[in-house]
């Protein structure tokens, strides 16, 4: 086996191949780490009740200097940062849950933090040379610079191989001059150090010139680099958004990140980790909004009774509660994998961002919709917070475009196997700007496995229900690629039905290895809420999957495609009564 | 100078207290424990005094082993020592945990004391005056603001109605009352410079104390709000409620 080949826990549950090794036990934070990240959360949470008015942000758009200030003191530029570039050497684990805190306070505040860190620096940190990490990370640890991720362009959204940015190689001055504008940059307005891709022709080995895409770093004091106004946007509205415009911009050569070429790749794998801190900042989100609605439920009476006591209301709570528990459960276990550094996690991350966006728009939804009118009114938060959240699901990699990743990408695996047309779906993969090392050998080596390990009594029903349903996950990917082949690609609500189901079978495992841990850890006695909801989440899960595995075969995709087209076609809805 | 700063460990605010089925103590099962917000201010006064005159902070605190966090909160101030007096639980009694920060406390050579002029948890607010009794110091309490020259202590304190100044001479003991400063916020510099250091651990047998805690009980549940009227006509009622009703005023 070579040695980037690494195991994927969900590409191997697509060809009935059960990885239990990789999700068993539940991971736990080391414990120093644990003290030292609950220090600082304490600490944050002190700062934000004292300082961050989360109100004013939204209304000024814009988080006031000081508040940055303050910020960089505390050290939050520099969590991910190993400490001997002069930061503090968070796990992803670690840095995640910060994220969760952060956003619990401010959500434009935790997104300021996070595109410097999950994205802005990431790709200098995954793939710099020595001397560009000695150059930068200092800096960028405290804080003196702030980073921002450029990729978008106006005609490259999903489809970030199609950037137009260019980058020009003159020998003589030893510099890229780079052209082009990214839109939509968050830190834009604010950011010293930009992760730049570009495309510049390579020449292939037989001569010819390709245009192929690179990484650069660019910052603020180059002549030519400046950014456009701030976006006037619908949440979020502290968080800085720009434009950045490329004039002849003159970047050395020795700035170029990672290899000449591989650009997109270094582009795609820094998405891949750092949609773990979205999906945990979204937790974060819905902690603060469920206080405030519980406080509201718990306190209003209609028919003289409390909110609280309908059971229309508690089935919201409790779904919340499952929900939350589940995306948690899948997050950190997903985070400790990128930690170990010896798991493929490309898929799970997709899963991670997917859930937890969702999660997060439902529960804040509904959230909104306990408290009723007052939750509509702009002197209460609820709306606000629905406004913020609502850009998860598009940015990092809108859900359709990762959910259709998931399927192929867990199926092209099989595909290669089955010698037919794991080819043909690598394209689109690479076409979607999500690349992947694939691990097909490691689970050719591999019998298909029906089983996991022995899990805690309380426990089983949920563990039978996923090794069956993993099971019918497998055979219904097979059944689909054989029946459509390489057409597979364009029968996207297939594929987005196999991923679904997919995402809730990782639900499944990481809460059951959870509850699993948690009770050999602690006694069943202590653990009775969260053997209920790991039941619970388990029960709805396979339901989903049995109906969105069901709907593989049977459907009525044909009609929808129809309307759809007929729809397009008349650019409205063309229907009246009589 | 050299300042020790006492601290205590207390359950955070929001914490929703539950009681053990005995009700002879608080299940501390899903607390959250934090460094005493009153304490906070003695620790930042020590912090700035130490930056002014030179100097040594130590903090010092009894309690079980979870209380090294509180500690660890202190030191990620920025203070420099800490001393962690183990017990299994905190004494009933507060003339207990006096005599044992007493015999620690005299020790160390201290110009100063400081610490909170309450722990938000068990509120006896003794423990500056009992330990001025064990110390044979003055001590002052409810303290808004501090200044020292030379051997000098002023310092302003919170009465009903008024502040009053008070002079005395080092060493002393301070107890801080909310708007002596404005506590820093421990930066994660701070918690990692304070993981390199050394909490010194005493084991002491600590005194049987006269006080028992017989029980614990909830507070009674709290009624609903009242909406008196909403115009000015309404104030006299809203007063007589509150005086009378609410007993508030
Ligand atoms: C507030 C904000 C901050 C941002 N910050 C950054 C940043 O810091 N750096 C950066 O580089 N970018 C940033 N972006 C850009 C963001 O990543 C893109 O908006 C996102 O990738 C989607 O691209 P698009 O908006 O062009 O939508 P499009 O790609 O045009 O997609 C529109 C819709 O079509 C769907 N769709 C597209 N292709 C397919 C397909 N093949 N099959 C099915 N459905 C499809 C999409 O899912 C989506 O629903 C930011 C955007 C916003 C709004």
């Amino acid at each position: 086996m070579s040695k980037n080949v690494k195991p994927s826990f969900s590409k191997a549950l697509f060809s009935g191949v059960l990885l239990d090794e990789l999700v068993f036990p539940y991971p736990e934070m080391d414990k120093e780490e644990k003290e030292n990240f609950e220090l600082m959360r304490e600490s944050f949470k002190k700062f934000a009740q004292d300082k961050i008015d989360s109100e004013k942000i939204d209304k000024e758009a814009q988080i006031p200097q000081e508040i940055i200030d303050e910020m960089k003191e505390l050290g939050l530029f520099g969590m991910i940062i190993p400490e001997e570039y002069d930061g503090f050497g968070f796990s992803t684990t670690a840095y995640v849950k910060m994220l969760e805190a952060v956003t619990e306070q401010d959500p434009s505040v935790a997104l300021t933090l996070g595109a410097h860190q999950s994205i802005g620096l990431k790709a200098l940190l995954m793939f710099g040379t020595e001397e560009q990490k000695k150059k930068y990370l200092p800096k960028l640890a405290t804080g003196e610079m702030i980073a921002a991720y450029c990729l978008t362009e106006p005609g490259a959204g999903s489809d970030a191989a199609g950037i137009k940015t260019r980058a020009v190689r003159d020998e003589k001055k030893g510099v890229y001059v780079l052209n082009g504008s990214k839109i939509w940059i968050t830190n834009g307005g604010i950011a010293d150090f930009f992760t730049v891709f570009a495309k510049e022709p390579i020449a292939d080995t037989k001569g010819d010139e390709h245009d192929k895409i690179s990484a650069f770093i660019v910052t603020r004091d180059m002549p030519g680099v400046s950014s456009g106004k701030e976006e006037d946007k619908l949440g979020i509205k502290g968080s800085s958004t720009t434009e950045v415009f490329f004039d002849n911009v003159e970047v050395p050569f020795e700035n170029l990140l990672g290899q000449r070429g591989k650009g997109f790749k270094v582009a795609m794998e820094v998405l891949n980790s750092g949609r773990l801190g979205l999906a945990g900042g979204t937790l974060g989100g819905i902690r603060k909004v469920l206080k405030d609605a519980m406080d509201h439920i718990t306190q209003r009476e209609q028919f003289r009774k409390k909110l609280a006591e309908f059971e229309l209301i508690k089935k919201k709570v409790s779904q919340i509660a499952v929900d939350m528990f589940a995306a948690e459960s899948m997050i950190y276990l997903t985070t400790a994998m990128i930690d170990r550094g010896d798991v493929d996690y490309s898929l799970e991350s997709a899963m991670c961002k997917i859930k937890a966006t969702e999660v997060g728009w439902e529960s804040i939804n509904e959230c909104l919709q306990m408290v009723g009118g007052l939750g509509y009114m702009n002197e209460y938060p609820f709306q606000r917070a629905l406004r913020d959240v609502r850009i998860n699901p598009i940015f990092e990699g809108t859900n359709e475009i990762l959910r259709l990743f998931i399927a192929l990408a867990g199926m092209q695996e099989r595909g290669e196997y089955l010698k037919k047309i794991g080819g043909a779906l690598k394209d689109p993969i690479k076409g979607f700007g999500l690349l992947t090392d694939y691990a097909t050998e490691w689970v050719v080596n591999r019998v298909t496995t029906e089983r996991i390990r022995d899990v805690h009594p309380s426990l089983t029903k949920a563990k039978a229900d996923f090794e069956n349903w993993a099971k019918n996950l497998h055979f219904a990917a097979e059944r689909v690629l054989i029946h459509y082949g390489k057409n597979i690609i364009y029968r996207e609500m297939v594929s987005e039905r196999l991923a679904n189901a997919a995402i809730d079978l990782y639900g499944m495992i990481a809460t059951i290895s959870r509850v699993d841990t948690l009770i050999k850890k602690k006694g069943e006695e202590k653990c009775q809420r969260e053997i209920q909801l790991c039941n619970a989440f388990a029960e709805q899960a396979w339901r989903r999957i049995r109906r969105n595995l069901l709907m593989t075969d049977k459907n009525i995709d044909k009609d929808l495609k129809e309307i759809a087209e007929f729809m397009t076609e008349e650019k409205q809805y063309p229907f009246e009564t009589e | 100078m050299n300042i020790a700063v006492c601290v205590k460990q207390v359950p955070d605010t929001e914490t929703r207290i539950k009681l053990t089925d005995d009700h002879k103590a608080v299940n501390e099962d899903d607390i959250n424990f934090i460094l005493n917000p009153y304490d906070e201010f003695a620790v930042e006064e020590a912090l700035q005094l130490k930056e002014k005159n030179d100097g040594e902070v130590t903090i010092i605190s009894l309690g079980p082993d979870r209380v090294t966090s509180a500690i660890r909160s202190a030191l990620a101030m920025g203070a420099d020592k800490a001393i962690h007096i183990k017990a299994e639980q905190h004494p009933a009694d507060p003339a207990v945990t006096a005599e044992a920060l007493a015999a620690v406390l005299k020790e160390g050579n201290y110009d100063l004391i400081l610490l909170g002029k309450q722990a938000i948890d068990d509120d006896h607010t003794q423990m500056a005056s009992l330990l001025a009794e064990e110390l044979d110091l003055p001590a002052v309490t409810v303290v808004i603001k501090l200044d020292i020259e030379g051997d000098k202590i002023t310092a302003e304190r919170e009465i009903d109605g008024a502040h009053e100044v008070v002079e005395c001479s080092l060493p002393a003991i301070i107890a801080a009352q909310r708007g002596l400063n404005e506590p820093r916020y421990a930066s994660l510099k701070g918690i990692m410079r304070a993981k390199k250091i050394q909490i010194e651990a005493k084991e002491m047998s600590l005194a049987d104390g006269q006080l028992e805690i017989v029980e614990f009980n909830y507070p009674p549940q709290k009624s609903a709000g009242k909406i008196v009227g909403d115009s000015a006509d309404a104030v006299p009622e809203l007063l007589r409620l509150l005086h009378e009703e609410a007993k508030v005023i």
